[in-house]
């Protein structure tokens, strides 16, 4: 984008991209100065800034566990919920069993399951996980199952013709036609994951940094409460615009 | 038989097959204490004694979560057509959204809870969640109008509002009821987590209680209603999508 326009200076470019953002910091920190709120009620941004620069080393080892936790359920929830859609795109019979299931599921408020699988599973990481794996399962199953059924018009008729098996059909038709679709979905859950990870692991108590969220929000270390939630949603907002590279990429291979 | 009433069948068979699969699994205490049998859940839901306080927190939450709900998608809404309407404030908006929506849920209810009060906390953090559906959904869909209406809007003379008023709202109209449909269980998930920092009553509260105290068929009646609360207005903003796309898809 910015190569077909001509360049514009720096500061319009800040600007016009950034405003929103400028504007609910530049808010935020008149509110908490204009208030004087004490810092362990609510820190202004620069003192957030300041610890995130004072103490890297806490973040970066609970980043690293978040971001392990949310990269793995965000693989395992995709490659279930691909694995089920192709499974139902095989057989009507399956398909007709879960799709009304699935829609049911999606409408689940998942947060709410958090305590009930944390009782199930243990109050650690493999709950974590699991939250992860519930919440991009479902997107992709929907989004895959979509895709399966939305080849090219009358490429089926062809591969049929041609006298293809159900499984080449799958591999070298149903699959390709599905990338766009599953993109979308990747798109959806990418910065999905890790704020769902954060959430069970503020409820949990474990690690990661929704836990670094809970205990230095109750230890009264409120700067270092709002620095984790800084670091996340830089991290979750940087996933969202990564996966929408990826998506578009996918898009202009594929579709 | 035809394909409808197939799928129909096909569909009840999946549900009944779960919930059967849900009560045997709690019947024979397969995965322990905490998978209680349905029966067990229902019982407890359906008790008299208890009605009280599961329809305390089930309106509350509702309350909640309506009026997050009438928030997020006013500003949604609101600033959708700004960013439609004066371009150069397209990018930032956008980027604005963006970032709102990746702040965790739960870093919005300590602020909140200082920028209003104890019980506007679950709505206003259920209201940016919305916020971010409502403005993703009226931004794509108010771009939906074709090129060629805008040439005979064009040509016919009508102004940038009329052509905003008449084309472009009506066209963008089922992108926002696919939107509107999406949302509400966004806005309950986001009512349930604000109710953590503080609120009085409600299912958000039920559910931690009920875990705290390990009162599992407590906790599994809060997970119902949750899931019922979800349930039934998602399915009522399907019904109004549908009308949407019939009526301007």
């Amino acid at each position: 984008m910015e190569t077909a326009a001509p360049k514009r200076p720096l500061l319009l470019r800040v600007v016009e991209d950034y405003w929103g953002i400028l504007l609910l910091l530049l808010a935020w920190q008149l509110w908490v100065v204009l208030n004087r709120f004490n810092p362990i009620v609510m820190p202004t941004p620069v003192a957030v800034l300041g610890d995130l620069v004072g103490h890297p080393m806490v973040y970066v080892r609970n980043v690293g566990i978040t971001l392990a936790v949310a990269v793995f359920g965000l693989v395992a929830g995709m490659a279930v919920g691909t694995g089920l859609a192709v499974a139902a795109w095989f057989s009507p019979v399956a398909s007709g069993l879960l799709n009304p299931l699935t829609v049911l599921f999606s409408s689940v408020p998942v947060v709410a399951l958090i305590p009930v699988i944390a009782r199930l599973l243990g109050y650690d990481t493999s709950t974590v996980l699991a939250i992860v794996v519930i919440i991009t399962f479902f997107p992709s199953f929907v989004f895959a199952s979509s895709g399966l059924r939305s080849p090219p018009p009358g490429s089926e008729d062809l591969f049929r013709v041609l006298g293809a098996s159900r499984l080449s059909v799958l591999w070298r038709l149903a699959l390709p036609a599905a990338m766009p679709n599953l993109a979308i979905a990747f798109k959806l859950a990418a910065a999905h994951a890790i704020l769902a990870a954060m959430v069970a692991e503020f409820l949990m108590g474990t690690s990661g940094l929704g836990y670094l969220f809970a205990k230095t929000k109750s230890d009264f270390q409120t700067e270092q409460a709002f620095g984790a939630s800084a670091v996340a949603t830089v991290i979750s907002a940087a996933a969202f615009l990564l996966a929408g590279l990826v998506e578009k990429r996918v898009r202009a291979r594929y579709a | 038989m035809t394909a409808g009433t197939r799928n129909a069948l096909l569909g009840a068979t999946g549900i009944a097959l779960f919930l059967v699969l849900w009560e045997t699994v709690g019947q024979l205490k397969l995965a322990g204490i905490s998978w209680p049998p349905l029966s067990a859940v229902l019982e407890m839901l359906t008790d008299e004694g208890r009605r009280p306080l599961f329809q305390r927190a089930l309106v509350a939450t509702l309350e909640e979560t309506a009026q997050g709900y009438l928030w997020g998608t006013t500003a949604g809404l609101a600033l959708a057509a700004l960013a439609h309407l004066v371009p150069p404030l397209r990018r930032g908006s956008d980027r604005l959204a963006a970032v709102l929506n990746s702040v965790p849920s739960i870093a919005l209810g300590p602020i909140f809870l200082v920028l209003l009060s104890r019980d506007s906390t679950p709505a206003a953090v259920s209201s940016i969640h919305v916020f971010f559906i409502v403005f993703v959904s009226m931004g794509s869909g108010l771009e939906r109008a074709t090129p060629a209406h805008r040439d005979l809007f064009a040509v016919l003379g009508a102004d940038r509002l009329k052509r905003f008023r008449r084309l472009e709202l009506p066209a963008a109209l089922p992108a926002l009821a696919s939107g509107l449909r999406l949302a509400w269980p966004a806005a309950l998930i986001g009512a349930i987590i604000g109710e953590w920092f503080g609120a009085s009553r409600g299912i958000g509260i039920l559910i931690i209680n009920a875990m705290q105290n390990f009162q599992i068929v407590l906790l599994w009646c809060a997970v119902l209603l949750a899931v019922g609360a979800s349930l039934v207005f998602y399915g009522l903003l399907t019904l109004l999508e549908r009308a949407a796309y019939a009526r301007f898809g």
